[in-house]
């Protein structure tokens, strides 16, 4: 995206949106849980083009940063804020258990990081002393009021997912930009040959999923005090699976914008236009659309809107 | 105890046949097109919802379901196949998300024709008992456990003799040889396909009749198929039923010996142990480069 | 010349009492898609048989259901929630899973919306102090059904075999507490939702705990995973116990090898007996309307909607509808139902709900316990096999 675009679109979502839409607790509500959405795609996109693996249990991450979160500050008193980075710094530990499996490739490093989530999952369900078994936590403080904002309500909320967010999106982009970035994405075409010149090749995969564990995990926390209560089967559903990378593929993946704009558009129209058609199946539809997207705009949504601006380079 | 152990052996075998069948359709086309069809659960579960029409409204035995079920789900399959051959860019990941789409577009159909209701089979010769000494199983599970079988040793009959069949080992092995060969890759893609249909009908009826189906169970189906698929390794049938028979064991004893709040534990912590000491599954041959 | 007067008069009549009657809207938040749709359909249907008995039998105002699903996700209850305020509803009835509830109910507290329901047994629901929420079921009323079904029977031990999920284990794991309390040998069987081969559980229960009674907590296919299970292994229980949705018309006719002599909560016999014209109402229109046998949430959804709906009348009565006034009529509610005498408590909990046991018997459910609602004696021991 140009950069003269960044100083607009800033404005416009911070100041423009609630000033339109910050009356309207329903839509509120879902701009809210869209950028949630939005947010994990973000950090899964990231591990996708710099870290070349394609997880399917990012849910673990979403699981562990809110159960994290949920309970530092709910039992043990902690301020929410510091429970969101703690959150975060909870889903680095689970990706640190997660390392021995960098070296599987494809289909298989996928469907090991879901059986991690599983796993979590069912020991979220087991270890009921720490985590409130099946019944889960309930009472999850929700977020505090500072200077008389309350950024526990729907509009105080979208300030703060959207700043995690803007802030997710920046660390992306200079990590993407920077020498990391470059042996990266040089790694993602041919592993072999960075690794000739080298570069530790293990050791930048491993960070850049523990990055993306961490976003992921401040997210899943974030997550866990907007809604205010967390039990095992919503913090590791497969919806924190399916819902990103379906925002991600759509928004397309290979950009930094492209999974955000993805979550917003892909929500926003799945509850506000095909509900309303369709109010028990609207699922059907955007199941049609993101295949009909898939054929014919692998790229995805970004790619098609910016193609008027530049020549097509061709796929 | 030994007794609890051997039943729960035995229930895991047969568990683990039924298993193979679902994941069978699943680690056909993988090994073929390098394609993950994540629709494959929603064809087998679309398979079971008509072995419940046809005992619900002609009073028949699901086991007669199969020919109309196969017909359905074949359809199904090509329609997947049509949409995952026109994908030219990225292919692996997004035909992944293009079969998630159909699988939801499948779900959803489920639910708005058949209604969120948990079905199952009434038929009593199904559920009765057989027992074998101190084994007891259902005598449908025994039926398609058989069947199961059959099927697979079809299946690699048709892999080793039939000229479909060796077509497509060759273009799972290397399409770009097997077309200067004469092949017609698509064509024998598109049969991959088909056959995986006949497949996930066969298990779709066998689910009904021996399980519990709901229209939610189609995510759940695609990845018990594609663990197995995994650890069994590409493009190995043999690896398919002994993946699947490891599982429906590892889960039968987990449960037996510590508790059936684990068993999904089972499966995942297998899963996991076998990747860390054979990352190419069970029987995988190391996959060609390029 | 007297038709056309006494017709013109009752047309004036009928004119100004319209002009006092109004139609409210209540918003329906409901899962009717993803895992929880079996359950949201099935209140669905009981909220619109009471918009259909209650405008019929209230002349004077009319109720309109606007439902929205929630998808069964916490996120979509919310914003379910907020569509419904947004459209105009007086209060919302609905919501399934403390998961789902617990934030949907606070988003309505937060509009000022009374949120009524019959779907969520957590505990904190109701010590959480939300001023707008009122539930007309809990675990305790299951617990009591079962402990009192148990003493009945003069069972020793007992295995219990429950799902790992948040209801279920809550449910399980007190009724656990209080048999053991009571000096009943009590094993306890967690086990995964996912499990459908129940045989290996089963086994274990035969070959190691031989209990008197077996008691399930869990949801349909868990039900006839273990009974078909049991009815391969044939253990020597005495009695095979359940919860909701087991003792109904339903599973009686899908499974009816797998059924008798079990126990199930059930609110009312089958072929259903209705000691109150309430009761006719709704049995009557549930099936002109939906041509089947109403189940527990069809019964439940009724219930927790007439009252709603009965409160809301009392407000516009008196013109509080604006001032909190549907809360206050709510609270005040003390009527029996088809679940028994309701009445709410500060915390909006329904302080007298007691379940009833009810037992498959032939074709018929007969309610065994308690034994003021009775319509028959239990067949113990007695099992499917």
């Amino acid at each position: 995206m140009r950069r003269a675009y960044f100083p607009a679109l800033l404005l416009a979502a911070y100041a423009g949106v609630p000033l339109v839409l910050g009356g309207n607790s329903y839509v509120m509500s879902l701009i809210d849980a869209a950028l949630v959405i939005g947010g994990i795609a973000l950090a899964w996109a990231l591990l996708g083009n710099l870290g070349g693996m394609v997880s399917f249990g990012h849910s673990a991450f979403v699981g562990v940063g809110g159960y994290v979160s949920a309970l530092l500050t709910a039992k043990a008193g902690l301020p929410v804020p510091a429970g969101l980075l703690l959150g975060g710094v909870g889903a680095v530990l689970a990706a640190v258990v997660m390392l021995p499996v960098l070296r599987l490739r494809g289909p298989y490093f996928a469907l090991a990081i879901l059986a991690y989530a599983h796993i979590f999952r069912i020991l979220a369900t087991e270890w009921t002393t720490v985590t409130g078994g099946a019944a889960g936590v309930s009472g999850v403080p929700p977020l505090p009021v500072i200077a008389g904002i309350d950024f526990g309500g729907k509009t105080g909320a979208y300030f703060v997912i959207l700043t995690i967010v803007c802030v997710f999106a920046w660390i992306y982009a200079r990590v993407s930009a920077s020498h990391y970035g470059l042996a990266l994405r040089a790694m993602h075409d041919s592993e072999d040959a960075t690794q000739v010149l080298g570069v530790n090749s293990t050791l930048l995969k491993a960070a850049m999923l523990l990055l993306s564990a961490f976003m992921t995990g401040v997210i899943g926390a974030f997550n866990a005090h907007y809604i205010g209560f967390l039990e095992p089967d919503y913090a590791f559903a497969g919806l924190w699976v399916t819902l990103p990378i379906v925002a991600a593929i759509f928004g397309g993946y290979r950009t930094i914008a492209g999974p955000l704009l993805g979550a917003v558009v892909v929500y926003l129209l799945d509850q506000l236009v095909f509900k309303t058609l369709i109010s028990s199946g609207h699922q059907l539809i955007l199941g049609a659309l993101l295949v009909a997207m898939i054929v014919f705009s692998p790229r995805g949504l970004l790619p098609l809107l910016t193609r008027g601006r530049k020549p097509d380079a061709g796929t | 105890m030994s007794d609890l152990i051997l039943q729960a052996l035995y229930s895991g075998v047969l568990a683990g046949g039924a298993y193979a069948l679902i994941a069978l359709g699943l680690a056909l086309v993988f090994g073929t097109m390098r394609v993950i069809n994540l629709a494959h659960g929603e064809l087998v579960l679309l398979a079971a919802y008509i072995g419940y029409t046809v005992e619900s409204r002609l009073g028949w035995s699901p086991v007669a379901a199969i020919p109309l079920a196969i017909v359905i789900v074949c359809a199904a399959a090509a329609c997947v196949y049509g949409v995952v051959s026109r994908i030219r860019v990225d292919r692996e990941i997004n035909s992944l998300i293009a079969t998630f789409g159909i699988g939801v577009i499948l779900t959803n159909g489920i639910l708005l024709v058949w209604s969120a209701d948990v079905r199952s089979t009434s038929s009593a010769w199904l559920q009765e008992a057989v027992v074998m000494g101190p084994l007891y199983g259902m005598r449908g599970e025994l039926v398609f456990f058989g069947v199961s079988l059959a099927l697979m040793g079809a299946l690699w009959w048709w892999l080793a003799k039939s000229w479909y069949g060796r077509a497509v080992r060759a273009v799972a092995s290397n399409r770009d040889a097997a077309q200067l060969m004469g092949i017609p890759p698509g064509r024998t893609e598109l049969v991959s396909f088909l056959v995986a249909g006949v497949l996930a009908a066969c298990a779709g009826v066998a689910l009904y009749s021996v399980g519990v189906i709901q229209p939610a169970l189609g995510g759940a189906l695609t990845v018990k198929a594609f663990i197995i698929t995994v650890l069994a390794g590409v493009g190995s049938i043999p690896g398919v039923l002994l993946g699947a028979v490891l599982l429906g064991v590892a889960e039968a004893l987990t449960v037996t010996l510590a508790s059936s709040a684990l068993q999904e534990l089972a499966g995942m912590g297998l899963f996991l142990l076998v990747l860390f000491v054979l990352p190419n599954g069970l029987f995988g041959a190391v996959r060609r480069r390029g | 010349m007297q038709r056309i007067l006494e017709t013109t008069l009752a047309g004036l009549l009928c004119a100004t009492l319209s002009a006092h009657a109004e139609e409210f809207t209540v918003g329906a938040e409901l899962p009717l898609t993803g895992s929880l749709a079996r359950v949201g359909a099935g209140m669905q249907e009981g909220i619109m048989v009471a918009a259909e008995v209650f405008n019929r039998s209230n002349g004077k105002h009319r109720i309109k259901i606007a439902t929205v699903d929630d998808e069964s996700a916490p996120a979509k209850a919310i914003a379910a929630v907020e569509k419904l305020a947004s459209d105009g509803a007086v209060a919302i009835t609905g919501g399934y899973g403390s998961n789902n509830i617990a934030p949907a109910s606070d988003a309505s507290n937060k509009l000022g919306l009374v949120y009524i329901t019959s779907g969520g047994v957590d505990e904190n629901l109701v010590t959480a102090g939300r001023k707008n929420f009122f539930r007309i079921n809990n675990t305790a009323g299951y617990e009591k059904a079962a402990l009192g079904l148990f003493a009945d029977m003069k069972v020793k031990s007992v295995s219990i075999v429950y799902s790992t999920k948040d209801a279920t284990s809550s449910l399980a794991q007190s009724v656990q507490k209080a048999l053991t309390a009571k000096g009943v040998k009590v094993t306890a069987h967690p086990f995964d939702p996912a499990i459908t081969d129940f045989k290996p559980v089963v086994n274990k229960i035969r070959l190691q705990d031989k209990p008197d009674a077996v008691f399930m907590v869990g949801y349909e296919n868990d039900y006839v995973g273990i009974l078909r299970a049991a009815r391969v292994l044939k253990p020597q229980v005495k009695a095979m116990v359940g919860v909701w949705s087991l003792a109904t018309p339903k599973m009686a006719a899908e499974f009816p090898d797998l059924m008798p002599n079990v126990y199930g909560t059930a609110l009312l016999p089958f072929p259903a007996t209705f000691s109150s014209a309430d009761g006719k109402a709704f049995a009557d229109t549930y099936k002109a309307l939906y041509k089947k046998e109403p189940d527990y949430l069809g019964q439940f959804g009724y219930v927790q909607s007439m009252l709603l709906f009965e409160a809301i009348a009392r407000a516009a009565d008196k013109g509080t509808i604006k001032k909190g006034g549907i809360a206050e009529e709510l609270r005040k509610t003390d009527r029996e139902t088809l679940i028994g005498r309701v009445q709410f408590g500060a915390n909006g909990d329904n302080v007298n709900f007691s379940h009833r046991m009810g037992q498959h018997q032939g074709k018929r459910i007969v309610i065994v316990w308690p034994p003021q609602h009775a319509t028959g004696k239990m067949a113990y021991p007695g099992v499917p096999w």
